[in-house]
């Protein structure tokens, strides 16, 4: 089960990155951390770790929900381009997204030695670190660019879940603050945007 | 052999049952009145009985492509994995046996096209010769990895041995393997994000306009290899990514099999009401998609082993 939510993670990661529409986009993210979630909810009751498991609930309701709820009305107010279409082509992106791929598994493996038990996991949160740093990459505006910063956080947290059998609490707690306050400061952003114009 | 040959008789015969299901849950999910389900046979029954014109302009390959379109395809159906337990299948056909044999159907649907000199018919042929060039390196690939993961080439080998010890710690790359798929079914029979299958608009339709000059049972013909076609690929996603149910009795397992066909028509047609039909520059976009996660299966396959 683990390795299908696993797998539906890096899939809704990789459709991200050729969507062209900003609310689709938003979407995508939502259903990559509401995996994470299930994904952190499953791992919690396999190895009976209570704060995994808040931390869990934590992501379905601030990753799935809140943020995506958030930029949406974000987008609305500060009249966001919805219409994103990738810098990268979409034939260029073909090949490059594998030969990422390929490359980070490879990567992956002199650490997933050192690993007993799930390791290839953390080739698969490696490589989709990299693809969110990608779906940067391939964007100019500003909206996009944000969720590909979100969906790094994603593959780290998975990485962190996956790679140490779950961290203490009160690193994923900051995390999350963390991701609040860069949430407070982009719309911070775009108040002082929408004031100097 | 008797429920071999007996499986090959009733994909044949439910195959326009499938299509207006499809389109009857379509309507049904838009609040139309359905459609009755037999509307294919009632088509197929009136279309035989019709005269059969065959242009002036046209050579004889008008005469004798139908024909070559749909035997492809019937011979694909007896390559099938087996539906239940203990069946007869053959098990030496692999992932290139099928998709040639589905691109040669495709080759002759592509000159009957050409055929009959209309402009809309060189029109058709040619998208449908871009599609499928995009779609049969996917299609070969997905099958591939997921043979891989059966740990047989044969895909009729493959389907056994997934319903014998499904893959749980490859899950992973079956999942990537099942989305490609999913794609190609969808791209393949000319489903609403690739083809609209209702329209005769001329900026939209590719396989409506290779046909658009045939008619009685010539297009009679057609229009079953069509359905045939979407029963391969629905049989063949429902026994390479759906594997369990096989070690019930035989009419058990049989009935399963059936249903899962059915709720495949009714993820096709959930699809085709959310989402609008994409522009043509634009499919290749989405076969890109099917193209990357059959690569990625592959790779999650092999250099993971996830």
């Amino acid at each position: 089960m683990i390795d299908f939510l696993i797998g539906l993670f890096l899939a809704t990661l990789i459709v991200a990155l050729f969507t062209s529409r900003l609310y689709r986009l938003i979407l995508w993210y939502s259903m990559n951390s509401l995996i994470l979630g299930l994904l952190a909810l499953f791992m919690g009751t396999a190895l009976d770790d209570r704060a995994m498991l808040i931390t869990g609930i934590a992501t379905i309701l601030i990753k799935a929900i809140g943020i995506p709820y958030l930029l949406k009305n974000l987008g609305a107010k500060f009249h966001f381009v919805r219409q994103i279409q990738p810098e990268i082509k979409v034939q260029y992106a073909i090949i490059l997204i594998p030969a990422i791929l390929v490359f980070t598994f490879y990567l992956a493996e002199p650490i997933t030695h050192m690993i007993h038990g799930n390791a290839n996991y953390i080739a698969i949160s490696i490589s989709s670190l990299f693809l969110s740093l990608l779906l940067m990459m391939e964007h100019r505006n500003v909206a996009p660019k944000i969720i590909g910063f979100l969906s790094m956080e994603n593959a780290l947290f998975l990485l962190g879940i996956t790679a140490t059998d779950g961290m203490p609490m009160l690193v994923e707690l900051g995390i999350f603050f963390d991701l609040l306050m860069a949430i407070v400061v982009i719309n911070l952003l775009f108040h002082n945007e929408e004031a100097n114009l | 052999m008797i429920t071999y040959l007996l499986t090959i008789v009733v994909l044949v015969l439910i195959a326009p049952l499938l299509l207006d299901f499809i389109k009857a849950f379509k309507m049904l999910l838009l609040y139309k009145r359905p459609v009755s389900l037999f509307q294919g046979y009632r088509n197929f029954a009136k279309l035989m009985q019709k005269e059969t014109v065959i242009s002036s302009e046209s050579s004889a390959i008008t005469r004798v492509a139908p024909f070559l379109v749909l035997s492809p395809l019937l011979v694909t159906l007896f390559f099938l994995p087996p539906v239940v337990q203990g069946a007869f299948y053959v098990s030496f056909v692999d992932a290139f046996t099928i998709t040639g044999l589905i691109a040669l159907s495709t080759f002759f649907l592509m000159l009957l096209g050409l055929d009959s000199a209309s402009a809309f018919g060189g029109m058709g042929s040619s998208r449908e010769a871009f599609i499928a060039a995009l779609v049969e390196p996917a299609m070969v690939l997905t099958v591939f990895s997921v043979s891989m993961m059966a740990g047989d080439l044969g895909v009729g080998q493959a389907g056994v041995n997934l319903a014998a010890h499904f893959p749980k710690e490859h899950m992973a790359s079956f999942l990537f393997a099942a989305i490609s798929f999913f794609i190609l079914l969808i791209a393949e029979n000319g489903r609403i994000p690739v083809d609209n299958p209702e329209t005769h608009l001329e900026l939209t339709m590719v396989h409506e306009a290779m046909i658009l000059d045939l008619t009685g049972v010539y297009l009679a013909i057609i229009e079953s290899a069509a359905s045939v076609k979407f029963v391969i690929f629905a049989s063949l996603f429902a026994s390479l990514f759906m594997p369990f149910g096989l070690q019930y009795a035989a009419p058990v397992a049989f009935g399963l099999f059936i249903v899962k066909l059915f709720v495949i028509a009714a993820a096709v047609a959930v699809i085709e009401v959310n989402t609008a039909k994409l522009r043509l520059f634009k499919v290749p976009n989405l076969l890109g998609i099917a193209i990357v996660f059959a690569f990625l299966s592959l790779i999650t396959f092999y250099v993971l082993g996830a």
